[in-house]
């Protein structure tokens, strides 16, 4: 359905796509993972002809859409796109914003666009907000009002770049559940995620990019669980492990909480389990071991997830004399690490730099 | 953290926004040290209040022994993530949750 070839995109500064060549198959839901800044938007950017290519050719149901003579916007009406930003119009309801394009570029009536877009909006879950502005709406809603302005237009093809990075935490499950939907209706989708939960499940390949192209390109069980190259191996193993250390009491707590949500977000687990990570953290390394630290430590913690029985370990070592935080007089902390966790394990640790170790389940 | 003040005569509501942890209750504590004079009744919002540690709790417990002596402390609209700290510390015995 998608052929590219030799595809290059070079910018001033940088060349993102050095030389990119992949099919894709009709009914393929592809999910694009990989670090920041090696291409990924620059790829569905160029397969939506947001940008033009440097050199290469990109084949759509056999047009070629690089070419001069291509009519573009016939190939755009085949294609979708849903960004991290919704783009709705401000100044028009819910159901304006579905039945605007379906009119003007599709010579729909305005009835057969009415009765089409609430059966989008349906599906979305958000027929009541039909007259509703944008303003009026969550993140959330906002962002499956666009999906649904998306398929209004009967689209074969939907890209998607970052559809939930956008949204609150609380509100990316209902734009997943949205989109899982399309992909079992037989769509053809790309969809640029740092979710590597539902990049995993909801695609039947994926597409792991880097060093100027598609690294590595295979099933979600390969790429998450047995990647077969150096750069995804590692790029996967540091999604599934967080590691901070900590050496001096000046450090920056807020920054350590973001980047323990960020790590849970990426992993796919609950709010509610970030909420206790971060509050066995809390007690236990803040309240209970730092101030029995002297001058000069290190405190290293690490948290792992395990997609196999969907939870994670967290490890924290330290240096000092031996202590035992079960043995602390701070009961208050305790009994809070204790609720967010299924246990705690504490023994002595013989590794360079570090005596003592905790090991906690998150509940 | 955002912390909402509203005076009603004597009446003071305190709605809290988003985390109170090591890193925020300071603020907190700060600011109730300011504004409990003269204050008869003091709400305490938590209907956005999204995490709460010991650090949290703590001055919780320090302002609701402040207003034994001169009013009373109602802490309302708590969440289901909340209500369980306070259960699993005794806070709910402490402290009148509406
Ligand atoms: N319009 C642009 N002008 C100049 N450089 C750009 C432009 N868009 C992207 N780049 C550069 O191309 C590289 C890849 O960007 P991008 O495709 O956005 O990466 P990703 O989506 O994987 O994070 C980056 O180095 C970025 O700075
Ligand atoms: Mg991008």
């Amino acid at each position: 359905m998608i052929k590219i070839s030799h595809l290059r995109k070079e910018y001033p500064n940088a060349t993102p796509l050095k030389d990119v060549n992949v099919e894709i198959n009709r009914g393929d839901v592809i999910s694009i993972i990989g670090p920041s800044g090696t291409g990924k938007s620059t790829l569905i950017r160029c397969i939506n002809k947001l940008e033009t290519p440097t050199s290469g050719e990109i084949w759509v149901d056999g047009n070629c859409i690089t070419s001069k003579k291509c009519d573009i916007n016939k190939v755009r009406q085949k294609m979708g796109m849903v960004f991290q930003s919704f783009n709705l119009f401000n100044h028009m309801n819910v159901i304006e914003n579905i039945m605007a394009a379906p009119m003007d570029l599709l010579g729909k009536s305005k009835q057969q666009a009415y009765d089409d877009g609430m059966q989008l909006l349906r599906t979305v879950g958000l027929a009541d907000k039909a007259f509703n502005y944008p303003d009026e709406l969550s993140g959330g809603q906002k962002q499956r009002i666009a999906i649904a302005r998306t398929l209004a237009m009967n689209p074969e093809i939907i890209l998607f770049d970052e559809p939930t990075s956008a949204l609150d935490p609380t509100m990316v499950g209902e734009v997943q559940a949205v989109i899982k939907e399309l992909a079992n209706k037989g769509l053809t989708m790309m969809i640029v995620t740092h979710e590597m939960r539902f990049a995993k499940e909801i695609a039947n390949r994926v597409f792991y990019m880097d060093e100027g192209g598609i690294y590595e390109d295979g099933t979600p069980e390969q790429i998450f669980e047995n990647p077969q190259k150096e750069k995804t191996a590692r790029f996967i193993k540091r999604i599934k492990v967080f590691e901070n250390l900590i050496t001096s009491k000046d450090f920056d707590f807020i920054g350590f909480n973001t980047s323990l949500e960020e790590f849970g977000r990426r992993c796919g687990i609950s709010q509610k389990a970030i909420y206790r990570m971060q509050s066995v953290f809390e007690e236990l390394c803040v309240q209970i071991i730092l101030p029995e630290l002297s001058k000069d430590f290190a405190l290293n913690v690490t948290a792992e997830y395990s997609q196999e029985d969907d939870s994670i370990a967290v490890q924290i070592k330290y240096s000092g004399k031996a202590f035992n935080p079960m043995d602390s007089d701070n009961i208050l902390s305790l009994k809070l690490a204790q609720n967010a966790a299924q246990s705690i394990e504490y023994a002595p640790c013989n590794e360079e730099g570090f005596t003592n170790m905790l090991v906690v389940k998150i509940k | 953290m955002n912390i909402n003040k509203t005076v009603n005569a004597t009446e003071l509501t305190v709605a809290l926004e988003g985390r109170l942890d090591t890193a925020t209750a300071p603020a907190l504590e700060a600011e109730l040290n300011q504004s409990l004079a003269g204050i008869t009744k003091l709400v305490l919002d938590f209907s956005a209040l999204e995490y709460l540690s010991s650090a949290g709790l703590r001055v919780l417990l320090s302002a609701q022994k402040a207003m034994n002596k001169q009013g009373e402390m109602i802490v309302k609209n708590v969440n289901e993530t909340i209500s369980e700290i306070f259960e699993v510390t005794g806070f709910c015995d402490v402290l009148t949750i509406e």
